[in-house]
């Protein structure tokens, strides 16, 4: 379990500072780009740039969400079963919710992957050069993030409730 | 006969509480496997959100938001309307009122209203001589108030999902949510205490208010300056939301210095980008799902079926109204506008309801929803809030769900108050 902790802390750690970079650098060069608009000048990057940088914060938010068991969810029976004092129920049911959230990622990886591999063979340039089978890349990348997140919050809630998703 | 067996599975799993984004995904999955569609579409569909031009304006505007809660914004403009409209009956409420629609517009309806000004309003309105059955109310139907006020949230993520020029839908919603404050008003003033030989009354004194709004000018001009900069034609909306994110971060870092760099940043933008993770995961997911509904013509199967029932636009409008109540209360309203808009907007098209008055309407209802029983979530936030048991927020919040009705009938059925602007 302690291992498991560890790589659960380095996960948030990782997310956190992540997070932090990517929205401190999309304030800076989306402000950036505004200023040297009105000398009459575009950079060209700044936007999908900042758009993929939203994307990807969306996978690191995703998996502090996950962390912090607030992801949006239709909670009707869990909450009733909560309401009523059934502790044991409740914790079958967080368990049955994070092996069938962990098993559609593992779907949605095969499926990003699978897009990747599309958009490889008939890939164009989006920035930098950048050709966009790379940057399709961040959905299996943050799929398996949110995964790894997903499968290390399991894991601890044989130890403690952390598991219980809001 | 597969089919309706991973449907029910798909809901069984939804009801257990399953997050939405792995929901709305598993559907997709399985819809596009059953037509015999490469799974590859679900993650080509996720891909499109990163083309949308206006993605950023919500984990911009959402860090700005956040920011302001976290500082101590909340009562410096408390202090600053307080001083400006508190001599007026009951001004201390309307003031209550005005900067909940504010805190909202910035942070888009997460809880974060209650959470972070319930706490200040509530011994205020307490110590003013308000019942508690009614400052309990008001807080709670505050949470979602301004919601139809730019630069919120939801408005952008509407406007995202159905492809509606968010500069419109901005102007769009300030007659509505005008509407809603006016008669949230008027009801603050009937229930305002009574003044004994003016004991309780509250005097205008000019130096005070020039005080607070020396005190609090840099954050009270935020709305005016976004509403400005893009009517104005000076910014557009995205150029809005990168400016205000860096200018609340720079005054209330380095101006008012409420905000520490090291300490309080990285855990502000993680509070942020962990709901904005959670509000676009959903929207990636939803993506390819509601798409797959539109590819096989479902809205146009329920529109058919619905034209037997339905026979004009004001009969589809009150039904809308009453369904958007349900959904508003058992979904959060960045779930609903992902699953529920893309359905309603062909059926809407034709029956003739024009798609910005169609989005102030769904707002107004979600507003609403918000506020209703048995499983409003803002009843919840409240009750966990003030830690009153949540049948005492059901009974407080009844009027104001009254009044909020009131108000979405004449926001349904006048929509000359959404679309004058554009006529």
């Amino acid at each position: 379990m302690k291992i498991i902790k560890q790589f659960d802390s380095l996960l948030e750690k990782t997310a956190t500072y992540l997070l932090v970079f990517s929205v401190l650098t999309m304030l800076s060069i989306s402000s950036l780009s505004i200023v040297v608009r009105w000398f009459q000048y575009n950079i060209t990057w700044i936007d999908p740039f900042v758009r993929h940088l939203v994307f990807f914060c969306t996978f690191l938010g995703g998996v502090v969400a996950t962390g912090q068991g607030t992801h949006i969810g239709i909670d009707i029976l869990g909450k009733f079963v909560e309401s009523k004092g059934m502790h044991n129920l409740k914790n079958i049911i967080s368990k049955v919710v994070m092996i069938a959230s962990m098993a559609v990622l593992v779907w949605l990886i095969k499926s990003g992957i699978d897009f990747t591999k599309v958009e490889m063979e008939f890939s164009k340039k989006e920035f930098w050069g950048i050709d966009s089978g790379y940057l399709v890349m961040l959905i299996p990348i943050g799929m398996t993030f949110l995964l790894l997140r997903f499968l290390t919050i399991f894991l601890l809630s044989f130890e403690n409730k952390k598991g219980e998703l809001a | 006969m597969s089919g309706t067996i991973a449907a029910l599975g798909i809901f069984f799993l939804a009801i257990l509480g399953t997050p939405l984004f792995i929901i709305m995904s598993l559907a997709a999955l399985v819809a596009f496997s059953f037509s015999g569609v490469e799974v590859s579409a679900v993650a080509q569909e996720f891909y499109r959100i990163s083309s949308a031009p206006t993605l950023m304006t919500i984990p911009l505007f959402t860090f700005a938001g956040y920011l302001m809660a976290e500082s101590k914004s909340p009562m410096r403009l408390l202090k600053l309307a307080e001083s400006g409209l508190g001599w007026l009956p009951g001004g201390i409420s309307i003031v209550a009122l005005i900067v909940c629609a504010f805190f909202t517009a910035f942070t888009g309806a997460s809880g974060v209203t209650i959470i972070a000004l319930g706490g200040l309003i509530y011994p205020i309105l307490m110590k003013d001589g308000y019942s508690e059955k009614y400052t309990l109310g008001m807080i709670t139907a505050s949470g979602s108030l301004g919601l139809l006020f730019p630069p919120s949230l939801p408005i952008i993520l509407y406007g995202l999902v159905a492809k509606v020029d968010i500069d419109k839908l901005f102007k769009a919603g300030l007659v509505p949510g005008a509407v809603i404050m006016i008669i949230l008003s008027l009801w603050a003033i009937y229930n305002s205490p009574k003044i004994d030989n003016g004991s309780n009354h509250k005097k205008f004194v000019l130096k005070d208010f020039l005080f607070a709004l020396k005190e609090s000018w840099l954050e009270a001009v935020l709305p005016i300056a976004v509403l400005v900069g893009i009517y104005g034609g000076f910014v557009t909306v995205t150029e809005a939301a990168a400016f205000t994110a860096l200018y609340v971060f720079v005054i209330e870092v380095f101006i008012y210095k409420d905000l520490s760099l090291k300490q309080d940043i990285p855990r502000v933008i993680v509070d942020s980008m962990s709901l904005v993770g959670g509000i676009l995961l959903i929207l990636c997911c939803a993506l390819g799902f509601t798409n797959f509904l539109v590819d096989e013509e479902v809205p146009m199967k329920i529109f058919g079926l619905m034209k037997e029932f339905l026979h004009d636009k004001y009969s589809f409008l009150l039904f809308l109204n009453v369904f958007l109540l349900i959904v508003g209360c058992l979904m959060d309203i960045f779930s609903a506008i992902v699953v529920v808009v893309p359905l309603i907007i062909p059926i809407a098209n034709d029956f003739g309801v024009d798609p910005v008055h169609l989005a102030i309407i769904f707002l107004a209802n979600l507003e609403i929803g918000y506020l209703t029983p048995p499983v409003g979530i803002n009843l919840f936030i409240g009750s966990f809030r003030f830690n009153k048991p949540i049948t005492e927020l059901y009974r407080a919040s009844v009027p104001f769900l009254l009044l909020l009705i009131l108000a979405l009938i004449i926001i349904t059925y006048v929509p000359s108050l959404s679309l004058f602007w554009f006529k």
